[in-house]
């Protein structure tokens, strides 16, 4: 798919949204659960052509995430790093984000978080795979930042949709 | 090496227009005003099979004592025009040729930004670098 119709698309989406909502955080909000319902279809589709298996921690998921995920569906690959003692939280840095290839934030809209789409379908698609996930933008070029920065933090693992009695 | 940058909508009003801001504004506003005759002229001059393949580029559009104006018309009937210091010799052609085409770039760059809307002025941090980069380099 040509990239320009692909940014183009997100941005009229985007702006739509500020021309619906009245302030930012409903539009982050919005732009949040559209993108949850990507992610819990859109791991199956991951999942169906990738052939990847079950991950045994945290940092393997994020190297699934960043090399094939977003390989696959943006072309680009994110860098991992800023773990946490824990192991639990990292952030993934994305060097240049097909997203906003011409956006620039207008003065008026700078609590706008542009790119929330993408934090909702990796919120999505992970709980389709039991793992409850917080993820935010914490750096963003559109900003002012010199990259764009998600932290990705583990919650828990989702158990409770097993039915009794098996294992 | 430009003293003034225009950019004009397809229904000849201004989207934007920055000068070096040592000279007096006002000129510049009139410069490029009476340059718009004389692109419509270039135009109209040319036939109608001709207009569908011209060059964008339009060349010297007309010197006066002090400054050179040189016009850029896009398919979609934008105007760029740029005032340059005729002292300058040192500006070919084709550098005028090159400083079009990347404003012709940068114009569409902001085109595709979402938060822009078509006919609106123009407003942006990176055109203004850009602009001031071409304005820059004669001082």
């Amino acid at each position: 798919m040509n990239s320009e119709l692909f940014t183009l698309t997100y941005g009229a989406l985007v702006t739509q949204l500020c021309k619906d909502y009245e302030n930012d955080d409903d539009v982050n909000k919005q732009l949040d659960k559209m993108g949850y319902n990507i992610g819990v279809r859109l791991i199956e589709d991951f999942l169906a052509r990738s052939n990847v298996g079950r991950c045994h921690d945290f940092r393997e998921t994020a190297d699934v995430i960043a090399k094939i995920a977003f390989k696959m569906y943006l072309g680009i690959t994110p860098s991992i790093t800023n773990w946490s003692p824990g192991g639990d939280e990292f952030s993934l840095i994305l060097e240049n984000n097909p997203l906003v290839d011409f956006v620039e934030l207008p003065d008026n809209h700078s609590t706008l978080i542009y790119s929330n789409l993408l934090c909702g379908v990796l919120r999505g698609a992970l709980e389709m795979v039991q793992m409850a996930v917080d993820v935010k933008f914490v750096q963003d070029t559109l900003k002012g930042d010199s990259v764009t920065e998600i932290r990705m933090k583990f919650i828990r693992r989702i158990e409770d949709n097993l039915p009794a009695g098996e294992e | 090496m430009a003293v003034c940058i225009a950019v004009i909508a397809k229904e000849n009003y201004p989207l934007y227009i920055r000068s070096v801001p040592t000279e007096n504004e006002l000129k510049f506003h009139y410069t490029v005003h009476t340059s718009l005759d004389v692109v419509d002229e270039k135009i109209s001059a040319m036939g109608k099979a001709l207009v569908d393949q011209r060059e964008l580029y339009l060349g010297l559009l007309y010197p006066t004592e002090d400054y050179k104006v040189y016009g850029y018309v896009t398919n979609s009937k934008v105007k760029f025009v740029m005032v340059v210091d005729s002292s300058n010799t040192a500006l070919r052609d084709n550098e005028i040729r090159s400083m079009f085409r990347k404003l012709h770039n940068s114009y569409t760059d902001i085109m595709c930004n979402p938060f822009y809307n078509p006919g609106d002025r123009i407003h942006s941090r990176a055109f203004d670098t850009m602009v001031n980069s071409m304005m820059m380099q004669v001082c």
